[in-house]
């Protein structure tokens, strides 16, 4: 419009959100999802008269793979993509630290473990510039990527086999009725390499990719360098997540189909956690709680008597149900 | 004489076959207000883009005070002194004002203290970016661009749809900046504003720079119009004012569309009034005063909190766009985004509404497909060279594509949102040609604009909306004053 | 006026690789074959031409539901669970008639692909997480019923009508199979091109907005395309257990990443609005060859898979870099 001869009238500014409004848009799923932990966790507690650590370690050490991956895919998403490796890698690093920690000495066994997340990080990071510099889409390279994994995997191990050092297997999950181990390697992870990064400005610079990768562009950010630094962050928790199997299984087993099912259950945990597929928000405490309550469906059934076979049909389902809820309740995301 | 601030020699560049720039020489003198102009597809946001580190040229030279420079990045253009601010803040939606701010390296106290200057320091930084309302948006993007202290500052289209306050506060930075001895490149295609605030103005046309002259002198419009369109300029026509004078009015006839008491929003007062069969009523308001939730509710796409809608008489009830569709009722929305299949070729743009029911779902007839297509496309006169997928095509041209496909479809009352934001002048008037020609035909049509002069050339009456009510009618000859006080929601005073 | 474009006469070649990709990967599936004959000169005979065609029709399948999907912007992860589980329904009920067995496991299909249908169209689930829950499910249900005494348990045989139609040979190097094949590769390319529903299934993945404001009611297309999608399932799964000669819960398992392999190297964008089944079709016969000459090579399973991802990956870059279809 063309500007008048008179006094205009002042455009009022937007009243800013109550401190109320804003836990509850950034943090509310989250707490939801620790609530329903809670509630099961108690449920589980009710079934079983002597619920001791022996109980909680099996809870959280048997849970650790499925929170690492969560974490790993988590990342990935809030930077805007989907890995379908995930579960793959894992295979790998759980194939190769088994091969050569078998019969090592504790010493050489920690730097296999270094050693294996290392390489996983390698390799996403080369998923991920793959995907950056070709152009095609990351489902379909991280598709083939499966595949080429998975067929690694059987490069090192051709069956199950390898094997690990006892004291090694209790420093990361602990014995049977040390719960603390295991917890400490996740509260640990989340709390000394994902909250600085997410402060960082690199962390900023991935939520913005996720986010909107045009405007970050123009923003000066290096999309792809972020994108590419986002993959590796994703592959040091799927490597971890290999190096945790190794330590709670004892051995190295490289059929796929472990894989396939692991990285599925990934996004699962992913979108249950509050991520969303879209990019750009999130965090990763909701995936790793979801991981929690997704483990814990199994156990329950079975205190209540019910087929555990069940327990796949019964996590389908939720899954169903929740992201139905979730996307009826969560505020629509304005439109630009 | 000193060197150009900035200095543009015979910039070219393409994309593929396509050459989107064959050679531009531009001259941004220090202390100036130069203003880029051209019509859609002349190659200004490719220029804006190259000189922002978008995109690198294919060949030519940028000069940033008399020495060459290589803008790779936009990080790079930023540490040359050029910044810009375009039409879409380039802030990340889910991210914090702040957290934006750090990602781009910028101190946020330096932004607060251009807020400020702008009397908008009651921004809250906290909030995400996609909480904060879009003109609130481009002003913060402004500061953000200020607080670099850039040497010339590149405003793309930024008063497009924002408040005269707004704007006039944008205007007063670049009258500040001039005493500065700064520069400020601004790209509008608001004739008025470039002639009173720039000091110089840049045609382009065909991706070449083909006038450079003072915008404000005497017959200034006329020359950048003349410059913009090329040999087909001739006289703009008041085709409209016409076409008008000549219709006749019959009295009798049942209004096609009555609005009453609609609640655009949870408010006491509605909307209240009513189109007759070809009429072209016009409606003029200033940001955000409900129009854009007006024109969802009135095609279907977003339910009123109250009131009734009647065309022809029966109620209409809407729920999707498909209910109102039926009755007749079709928008054309001002962002081409919404409308488009970017994808896909001319033909299925124009057909999609064919499809929209399961009765339709079966095989298709090709040839009376075909015919209804380029029926459309000859009536619009479509240039269908990038025929196969419609993202190619220039803004008015996809402008058009969207108005083609009522007319392929078949309609009653035609809802046009801002149909000529952003087009060019010569693809303006065949519009208002256009909506001239719907209405004589029988159609009764509603037409919401940001450019007041529209209304004299086109519309039968004007309703000035403010508030979430009309507040006053008036015939399309009340001057732009009389318009701007009511959509103030202050009397007009009779003279 | 229009944006400067070049002398319509100069067509660019890659222009015309985006318009019709068919050329292109004609090209390389012959490539591939001859390559292929190569170490395993049996390609060349009528019978080899047959094996691959029939062992190529399960796949083509499968990838027809991604591909309907994939144009929606959407994928169906449970399309093998919903094949293993029509193809045991037929087997498990097969005493009671190829009809009601061969109609049970289409049912399954249609039970399938209506909760698929609700979830993405009537609750916008995503649909990456609706058949992903979908899988879970079906993957539960399958598991249960097998157990014990469960609904699926009890004797097993393949209908004798599968067994000729999918394995049988009508004509010299043509499979039965392939006449299913053709007759649902007609169907779908028709419809497609030249149906409303194929137009809206383009639009609605190219843009849903424009789509609503264009009166398209959305979940009605999405709801068609994830129920033809599991219906093709059932028929895929079907298919194979004819040529398997047998059924098992995961016989299908391997068919997923491939079918999407299929659809994404065959030119449909997972993106959506853009694609179709002919490219798809060329995609599962490629994937197909491939496969057959990875197993000439006479290496280990293990370099095999390794292989199969690398030139599966190779593939879907040229196409890319080609077209310049990028996936951002």
């Amino acid at each position: 419009m063309t500007t008048a001869p008179q006094p205009v009238a002042a455009t009022p500014l937007p009243r800013p959100s109550s401190r109320a409004n804003r836990f509850r848009r950034r943090q509310g799923w989250v707490v939801g999802v620790a609530v329903l932990l809670g509630a099961l966790v108690f449920w589980r507690y009710s079934q079983i008269p002597a619920f001791g650590p022996f109980e909680v370690r099996g809870i959280v050490a048997g849970t650790m793979t499925l929170a690492l991956l969560a974490m790993a895919q988590s990342v990935i998403v809030i930077s805007g993509g989907i890995d379908l490796s995930v579960g793959a890698m894992m295979v790998l690093a759980n194939c190769i630290a088994a091969r050569l920690m078998l019969d090592q000495d504790l010493g050489p066994v920690v730097l296999v473990a270094l050693g294996v997340v290392a390489v996983a990080m390698l390799l996403s990071g080369l998923i991920g510039l793959v995907t950056v510099v070709s152009g095609v889409p990351d489902i379909v390279v991280t598709l083939a990527a499966s595949f080429i994994l998975a067929g690694l995997a059987l490069v090192v191990l051709d069956g199950p086999g390898g094997g690990t050092h006892p004291r090694f297997q209790e420093l990361m999950v602990g014995g049977f009725d040390q719960p603390l181990p295991s917890l400490l390697w996740l509260t640990g992870l989340l709390a000394l390499v994902w909250v600085p990064f997410k402060r960082s400005r690199l962390g900023i610079a991935t939520y913005a990719v996720g986010s909107d990768r045009a405007a970050a562009f123009l923003s000066g950010v290096r999309v792809g360098r972020t994108r590419v630094v986002a993959y590796v962050l994703g592959g040091f928790f799927s490597g971890m997540a290999g190096v945790v199997t190794t330590a709670f299984t004892g051995s190295g087993e490289p059929r796929a189909s472990i894989g396939a099912t692991a990285t599925l259950t990934s996004v699962a945990a992913v979108v249950l956690g509050g991520v969303a597929l879209m990019g750009g928000s999130g965090t990763l405490l909701g995936p790793v709680l979801a991981a929690f309550c997704l483990s814990l469906i199994p156990p329950l059934m079975l205190g209540l008597g019910w087929d555990p076979n069940y327990a796949e049909v019964a996590r389908g389902i939720i899954i169903i149900v929740v992201v139905m809820i979730g996307g009826l309740v969560q505020v629509p995301r304005r439109s630009r | 004489m000193p060197a150009p601030l900035l200095q543009t020699t015979a910039v070219a560049k393409a994309f593929g076959p396509v050459v989107a720039l064959r050679g531009v020489d531009l001259s941004v003198a220090p202390g100036e207000v130069h203003a880029l102009l051209g019509a859609n597809g002349a190659g200004k946001s490719t220029l804006v883009k190259i000189l922002t580190g978008v995109l690198r040229n294919d060949s030519g030279t940028v000069a940033v005070n008399g020495r060459p420079v290589d803008l790779h990045s936009p990080t790079e253009a930023r540490a040359q002194g050029l910044a810009p601010v375009y039409q879409d803040p380039a802030l990340i939606p889910d991210l914090t004002v702040e957290q934006n701010l750090r990602l781009t390296g910028v101190d946020p106290a330096a932004v607060r203290r251009e807020l400020a200057g702008m009397d908008l320091d009651g921004l809250d930084l906290g909030e995400q970016a996609r909480d904060i309302p879009l003109p609130f948006l481009r002003m913060l993007d402004l500061a953000r661009a200020l607080a670099f202290d850039p040497q010339l500052l590149l405003l793309d289209e930024i008063t497009a749809a924002l408040p005269p306050d707004l704007s006039e506060r944008v205007f007063a930075i670049t009258t500040g900046w001039k005493q500065r001895n700064r520069s400020v490149l601004f790209i509008s295609h608001r004739l008025a504003e470039v002639r009173e605030h720039c000091d110089m103005c840049t045609v382009l046309r065909d991706g070449r720079d083909v006038a450079s002259f003072h915008p404000g002198q005497e017959g200034g419009e006329g020359q950048i119009v003349a410059a913009m369109l090329g040999e087909a300029s001739a006289a703009v026509r008041d085709v409209a004012r016409e076409r008008r004078a000549a219709r006749e009015r019959a009295e009798d006839e049942r209004p096609r569309l009555v609005v009453r008491d609609l609640l655009i929003d949870r408010q006491d007062a509605g909307v209240s009034f009513e189109v007759q069969a070809g009429e072209v009523l016009g409606m003029a308001a200033l940001e955000g005063q409900g129009q854009d939730r007006l024109f969802e509710i009135l095609s279907g796409n977003v339910r009123a909190a109250g009131g009734e809608i009647l065309v022809d008489g029966q109620p209409l009830k809407a729920r999707h766009p498909y209910d109102a569709i039926r009755r007749g009722v079709v928008l054309v929305p001002s962002n081409r985004l919404m409308a488009l299949l970017p994808q896909r070729p001319i033909r299925e743009n124009i057909a999609i509404p064919l499809f929209n029911r399961l009765r339709r779902w079966g095989p298709i007839n090709i040839g009376r497909e075909r015919r209804q297509v380029s029926e459309a496309v000859t009536r619009l006169s479509i240039d269908t060279r990038a025929a196969a997928q419609a993202r190619r095509l220039s803004g008015g041209n996809q402008q058009k594509l969207t108005i083609g496909r009522w007319l392929a479809a078949g309609f009653r009352t035609l809802l046009l949102f801002d149909p000529t934001r952003g087009i060019d002048v010569g693809t303006k008037h065949q519009i208002y040609d256009l909506v001239r020609e719907l209405a004589d035909g029988g159609a009764a049509i509603v037409l919401f604009t940001s450019e007041l002069r529209e209304i004299a050339l086109v519309c039968d009456r004007v309703a000035v909306l403010h508030n979430g009510a009309i507040v006053a009618e008036m015939p399309p000859t009340a001057g732009e004053t009389d318009l701007l006080t009511a959509a103030h929601g202050l009397e007009v005073t009779a003279v | 006026m229009s944006a400067v474009t070049a002398e319509p006469a100069a067509r660019d070649w890659r222009q015309a690789l985006v318009e019709r990709p068919a050329i292109a990967l004609t090209g390389v599936l012959l490539v591939l074959y001859l390559v292929t004959a190569t170490q395993a000169p049996g390609m060349l005979t009528l019978n080899g031409i047959r094996s691959t065609l029939l062992l190529a029709c399960p796949l083509a399948v499968l990838a027809a539901s991604q591909t309907l999907c994939m144009l929606t912007g959407g994928i169906d992860l449970s399309t093998v669970m919903t094949a293993n589980f029509a193809a045991y329904v037929a087997a498990n009920q097969s005493g009671r008639g190829p009809v009601v067995a061969l109609g049970l496991a289409l049912a399954v299909g249609l039970a399938v692909g209506t909760v698929n249908g609700i979830g993405v169209g009537v609750f916008k689930v995503n649909p990456l997480i609706m058949t992903l829950g979908m899988a879970s499910v079906l993957l539960g249900v399958v598991t249960v019923g097998l157990v014990g005494d469960g609904f699926l348990s009890g004797s097993t045989r393949l209908l004798p009508v599968l067994r000729t139609v999918a394995s049988g040979t009508l004509v010299g190097p043509i499979p039965t199979n392939m006449v299913v094949w053709a007759l649902l590769a007609a169907g779908l390319i028709f419809g497609l091109s030249r149906t409303g529903l194929g137009r809206a299934v383009y639009a609605v993945g190219d843009n849903p907005v424009a789509c609503r404001l264009a009166g398209v009611r959305i979940w009605q297309v999405l709801f068609a395309v994830y129920l033809l999608s599991a219906v093709l399932a059932a028929l895929g799964g079907l298919l194979f257990s004819g040529i398997s000669g047998s059924v098992g819960p995961d016989q299908t398992n391997a068919y997923l990443l491939p079918s999407v392999a299929a659809a994404v190297i065959g030119g449909t964008s997972i993106l959506g609005g853009v694609g179709g089944y002919t490219g798809t079709i060329l995609g599962a016969l490629i994937l197909t060859v491939l496969n057959r000459l990875l197993l000439a090579l006479d290496t280990t399973e293990a370099f095999r898979q390794i292989l199969y991802g690398l030139i599966v990956l190779a593939l879907a870059w040229v196409y890319v870099r080609v077209t310049g279809q990028r996936g951002s």
